[in-house]
């Protein structure tokens, strides 16, 4: 049985500076360059900015993109696409817009991703509410036992309509790691995310609030771990039962955390 | 009979130890073999809801169960079409599962259901009442009814399990692929049980969405047939119990592997070779260990649209050339979409219990594009050991299930 997992790079998207410059995490905005006109015609803010984590976590990992497979964890996936088509619904003379329909299934993003990448290794959309990381990596974990090597772990959520489930969707956040069973270049490890014992009170307030209206934020105890490359266990979401995992930072001098080892919020 | 351990496999098989599928043949598997071994369409024109053109569908006219009281932010025609699954006595999946508690414990049971709309259905009427009063009704909850894990959190709920729970999103290969998440969460070690399946409920959404893209046949559809006019969409639940193999288990049927790929062509168009299709029905027979001689049937994805089916002939072809005898069972059941990949595994199981290949209704003429053995009307046949089911997705998202007595 494999006891960890190796993290080989990780990227957030977030095009809100005020919120990252909070929580002093380092990010980019959408690249809208990453995607080719014609195919970014087509795309929504959510898959723009799953695509930017995507990419930079793959570049600083060095990845092979054209064979790596991947999943994408959200909670709400294309919900912007999926809302403008509901509108339409009631009146049942409309004609709903072929490529809005296709662009409103889940597998979107991972679909967009393939395209572009001429990826014809698996990819999977997944969901799973506030577990939606803590599961995205469970899914990860058991694809690497059963064939080792990479994987893109995928998790974003974009910004919602206020009458959906509020407060959810008042951020949007992306991110992204490449995750291996093969601690080369490695920046961390992970245990098997296991059910802890910890409440929602235990966690950090500030974390959970953002959580709560960002659901794609839960990845950020990572993040945090793995910037200020502090060992410990790390919550993986924000309502009972808390998953959680057991982190190790690595100091692996080539990669791009050594080279710029701290996130910097975004001036 | 038991199939020998197979050394040449990369992956462990793992036991089905119950299934139950509830569609447009009714509850239960012998509602579905009945179906199936007569050939008979189930399609007819959608009664649940007004569309402003006319369709044949594969609807559940069933009575369903009600969701109880204490889980009634849950409640939804997806849920309630699994529940229904769930408590079918004959399929036996709730009581699996309570053995299965005893046995590993609650936090050992896994919950993966794929599905493409959840509980869009009411989401839909939500949007008339927000459109006309400015706000959803006091009654919606978007995340236990419509988001995507909401039936898989729904069945986590019911059975009063607590391990690892989400739903598989992936279109019309969701149920195929959450058949693949479960077994490799029991080889992992992450569960010893998982309850797998999927489970899709007609909606607006996909109905005028499928007619946007000239994909809705105006008739009953008719896969591989040289005349196919498109897709008549379907509802379904498919579940099934996968658990770690050992001596109680061992007659039990088999999921030998998933084989998984993408097209990485086009969002809702399939590669024109079927080169992902291909890719995944290879990628399954080696993780088995198999050749392709090895299969004894194939449950075609066969939708009946004109691309689709064509592009699937081609890549069946190009791994089994015409030596497997195949068929398209949507012609009874309709696309049951996120489901499709779960019930067509228990249709696949069912052929291989009952040792019969069912036929493809509605197909009339082979198309001259198809070079495979498409078997037309139900066949009784022996000694069927091992089969494949076919199913594909929009992002070009594929997966193919093999299965063995």
């Amino acid at each position: 049985m494999m006891k960890q997992l190796f993290i080989k790079s990780a990227a957030v998207c977030c095009p809100e500076v005020a919120l990252l410059a909070a929580l002093d995490l380092r990010s980019s905005d959408i690249d809208k360059s990453l995607i080719p006109a014609g195919m970014r015609r087509r795309t929504s803010m959510t898959t723009r900015m799953a695509i930017t984590a995507a990419k930079h976590a793959c570049t600083q990992a060095n990845s092979d993109t054209q064979n790596l497979a991947s999943v994408f964890a959200s909670l709400g996936g294309e919900i912007q696409v999926t809302d403008a088509l509901c509108r339409l619904l009631p009146d049942e003379n409309e004609l709903l817009s072929p490529t809005q329909f296709h662009n409103s299934v889940h597998n979107t993003t991972a679909g967009y991703w393939g395209i572009l990448n001429k990826c014809q290794a698996p990819t999977t959309a997944i969901a799973a509410a506030d577990d939606t990381f803590a599961m995205g990596l469970i899914e990860v974990w058991a694809q690497l036992q059963q064939e080792p090597g990479e994987r893109l772990l995928v998790c974003y959520d974009e910004l919602w309509p206020q009458y959906l489930a509020p407060p959810i969707g008042q951020s949007a956040f992306a991110c992204a790691f490449v995750l291996s069973t093969e601690t080369d270049q490695s920046i961390g490890a992970i245990t098997m995310p296991q059910v802890s014992q910890l409440k929602q009170q235990d966690l950090k307030v500030d974390w959970v609030k953002l959580t709560e209206s960002a659901p794609a934020a839960a990845v950020i105890p990572l993040l945090l771990a793995l910037q200020d490359k502090q060992s410990g266990l790390v919550p993986l979401n924000i309502k009972a039962p808390i998953w959680t995992s057991q982190f190790e930072p690595y100091f692996c001098e080539s990669s791009f955390w050594a080279s710029k080892p701290k996130f910097a919020a975004k001036a | 009979m038991e199939t020998m351990e197979n050394h040449h496999a990369t992956i462990a098989s793992v036991a089905i130890t119950a299934y139950s599928a509830l569609s447009a043949c009714g509850i239960g598997n012998k509602t579905l073999y009945k179906s199936l071994i007569d050939n008979e369409s189930q399609l007819a024109p959608l009664s649940l809801f007004n569309i402003p053109f006319p369709a044949y569908v594969g609807e559940i006219k069933q009575p369903l169960l009600a969701i109880r009281e204490q889980l009634a932010e849950y409640n939804c025609r997806n849920a309630r079409v699994a529940l229904t699954a769930l408590n079918d006595v004959d399929g036996g999946v709730r009581e699996a599962i309570e053995i299965a508690k005893e046995k590993y414990g609650a936090h050992r049971i896994g919950v993966i259901i794929g599905t493409s709309t959840s509980g869009l259905y009411e989401t839909e009427s939500a949007y008339g009442v927000l459109l006309e009063e400015g706000n959803m009704p006091a009654d919606f909850h978007f995340v236990t009814e419509h988001a995507y894990q909401a039936t898989a959190r729904f069945v986590q709920l019911e059975l009063g399990l607590t391990g690892v729970c989400y739903a598989i999103s992936t279109a019309c290969s969701s149920g195929a692929k959450a058949i693949a998440a479960g077994q490799r969460l029991i080889n992992g070690g992450l569960c010893d049980a998982v309850i797998v399946g999927g489970v899709d409920t007609l909606c607006r959404l996909t109905l005028r969405g499928f007619r946007s893209l000239e994909l809705v046949s105006s008739e009953p559809c008719t896969p591989m047939d040289r005349n196919r006019k498109g897709i008549s969409i379907g509802e379904a639940a498919g579940l099934l119990v996968l658990e770690k193999r050992h001596a109680d288990n061992a007659h039990t049927m088999k999921v030998l592997a998933v084989g998984e790929s993408s097209d990485a062509h086009h969002m809702s168009t399939p590669h024109p070779e079927g080169r992902g299709a291909a890719l995944a029905m290879k990628n399954a027979l080696q993780l088995a260990g198999l050749k392709a001689e090895d299969i004894d049937y194939l449950n075609l994805h066969a939708t009946a649209t004109k691309i689709n089916d064509s592009v699937e002939s081609r890549a069946v072809f190009s791994v089994f050339a015409d030596s497997v005898p195949c068929s398209g069972t949507k012609g009874i059941t309709g696309h049951t979409l996120g489901a499709a990949g779960a019930l067509e595994t228990i249709i696949t199981l069912t052929a291989l219990q009952q040792q019969f290949i069912p036929g493809t209704q509605g197909l009339q003429e082979l198309d001259d594009d198809c070079q495979c053995q498409v078997i037309k009307a139900p066949l009784q046949t022996k000694n069927m050991q091992i089969a494949m089911s076919n199913s594909f997705g929009f992002g070009g998202n594929n997966a193919s299930v093999i299965v063995a007595l």
